[in-house]
């Protein structure tokens, strides 16, 4: 069952409204991490024994570790947490993985059992953070009919006063900024009626007949990208992966071992020699963007996917549902020895240098939503000075060296600093 | 991948073209599941070494065509020209770009230059 998921601008509501969402959200969303820290009794006893044991460098801070369990899926490249308490646990400590059929947290069903319920989501109470968003598309839609009718009104005033000689009077063009949706009693489905074809009612009532009859089963997964999986078994190990090709729970080992295999280019079996070929190398796909998502998430920041912002990850300070994310991240492979690029059966992205319109084209879309670009450079070590077998351990994860390049957008009117 | 209810209407693509199974699936879920589509029809493009769809969000009349891509992929413009003509030379497609984390990105792809709606 997902929660209320507060729309990020500050609404109308006022401090009321959007406290009490804060609120429930700190009190949801108050761990950072999915293991558990309990402090030990305040007794006098316990306090002297934390003492005693701080001098040897340990502690009696007892650990609570959800022990989650997800499946290995190589054509998606991902992990997913089929267990609906193992996904809210993922997702609510740390915001780890995202709903397959939903924008962030898994509401799939919440969605579907709403939309039956016309009641709730016209009442606007468990609006689905999917539901806020059809909202506003709507009203965007409808901004965008009002300005286009304004402006085809401007146009043909100016024709007409052009044609008696004489000034046009000015027709006012809403903007985003000024134009308020109006406050009509139709409900938001209509305005999509207007623009296209009429609905089909018999078909409608068929499908609502048939949906009540059946409990509607939660087919949503929670999935996790490869990089998210190695993050939380080898520093927390609070998960578990069952590879479903083997039917087998893979140890750290094996794990890490799988996680680059997923990378490899697929091959008749036959070419033994070429899968050799991949195995070993400092510039596989899932150790390169594995540094940058550790990088980040050891400095505490909430690290999600960039594709809708035209960038790798995405940096949120506390975490998607508390403020949009500032910074979109590039991460640019960088080889040490540029033989290893020759020699490499893997083409990485972003590995040549970007031309100036692509980087202006990045900068430009990240500075319309008021993100900040960060250029990651990873460096990927050569096989020359280090030695390819270390490959076989996250140990080699420490010859990688990352350097980030902060691109601002600069306006002298907002920017005090 | 496979105990998955969709896997049933999918798996003779996916066992052609098993590069493109994950973008296949993941597509298919998002359409059928997550938006909606109604009357959603598995094609096959074997130019593109893909499957594709075809249906109509809710609500609406008009058949929209859908090409799942992943990120990782390259495409080049003559992909493009081969994908509409298997397609029956359509005004627009639309290209799926599948993340590993499921995100889906939906970009509308037409033939020459058109301009917005509005």
């Amino acid at each position: 069952m997902s929660h209320i998921t507060s729309s990020n601008r500050p609404r109308g509501g006022g401090q009321g409204k959007g406290g009490a969402r804060r609120q429930e959200n700190n009190k949801i969303y108050a761990y950072p991490l999915p293991l558990l820290f309990s402090p030990p009794p305040r007794t006098t006893v316990s306090l002297a024994t934390s003492r005693v044991l701080g001098i040897f460098g340990s502690s009696n801070i007892q650990v609570e570790n959800p022990h989650c369990e997800g499946v290995l899926d190589r054509a998606t490249k991902s992990v997913w947490v089929t267990n609906k308490k193992d996904a809210m646990i993922l997702w609510r400590r740390g915001f780890f993985g995202k709903g397959d059929l939903s924008r962030s947290e898994p509401s799939w069903h919440t969605r579907q059992v709403n939309a039956h319920r016309e009641a709730a989501a016209s009442a606007g109470k468990t609006l689905t953070s999917e539901e806020i968003r059809e909202k506003r598309r709507a009203e965007r839609i409808q901004f965008k009919l009002d300005r286009a009718r304004a402006m085809a009104q401007a146009a043909e005033e100016a024709e007409i006063a052009f044609k008696e000689g004489r000034q046009a009077n000015t027709v006012s063009i809403p903007s985003g900024a000024t134009w308020k949706p109006q406050q009509s009693t139709q409900e938001p489905s209509t305005t999509e009626q207007t623009l296209v074809s009429k609905v089909m009612p018999e078909v409608e009532e068929d499908e609502d007949k048939i949906k009540e009859e059946e409990p509607l089963e939660d087919i949503e997964h929670l999935q996790l990208t490869l990089q998210e999986t190695f993050f939380l078994i080898w520093n927390f190990d609070c998960l578990t992966v069952r590879d479903p090709l083997y039917d087998k729970r893979l140890t750290l080992k094996e794990i890490w071992q799988t996680l680059q295999e997923v990378y490899y280019p697929s091959l008749p079996s036959s070419s033994l020699k070429l899968l050799h070929s991949y195995a070993n190398r400092f510039d596989n796909q899932f150790l390169v963007s594995y540094v940058a998502y550790h990088h980040y998430r050891s400095l505490g920041w909430v690290v999600k996917g960039g594709i809708k912002f035209c960038v790798d990850l995405l940096l949120y300070k506390r975490g998607p549902v508390f403020q949009h994310a500032e910074f979109g991240v590039v991460v640019i492979p960088v080889y040490e020895d540029p033989e290893d690029q020759i020699t490499s059966p893997f083409r990485l992205n972003n590995v040549e240098p970007f031309t100036w319109s692509w980087l202006s084209t990045i900068n430009r879309v990240n500075a319309q939503v008021q993100k900040t670009l960060i250029l990651t450079y990873v460096t990927i070590p050569a096989r020359s000075r280090v030695d390819a077998a270390l490959v076989s351990s996250p140990a080699c994860l420490a010859h990688y060296s990352v350097r980030d390049v902060v691109l601002r957008r600069f306006i002298p009117a907002r920017m005090r600093d | 991948m496979e105990s998955h209810p969709s896997h049933g209407e999918l798996s003779q693509l996916v066992e052609k073209y098993p590069q493109t199974a994950g973008s296949l699936f993941q597509t298919y879920n998002d359409l059928k599941l997550a938006q909606q589509w109604e009357d959603l029809q598995i094609l096959d493009l074997p130019a593109c070494s893909r499957g594709a769809f075809k249906g109509r969000r809710p609500k609406t009349t008009d058949m929209l065509l859908v090409v799942p891509c992943s990120l990782a992929e390259s495409l080049s413009i003559s992909w493009f020209d081969e994908a509409f003509k298997q397609l029956g030379k359509p005004s627009q497609i639309y290209l799926a770009i599948n993340a590993e984390d499921s995100n889906i990105v939906y970009y509308k792809i037409s033939p020459g230059i058109i301009k917005p709606p509005v």
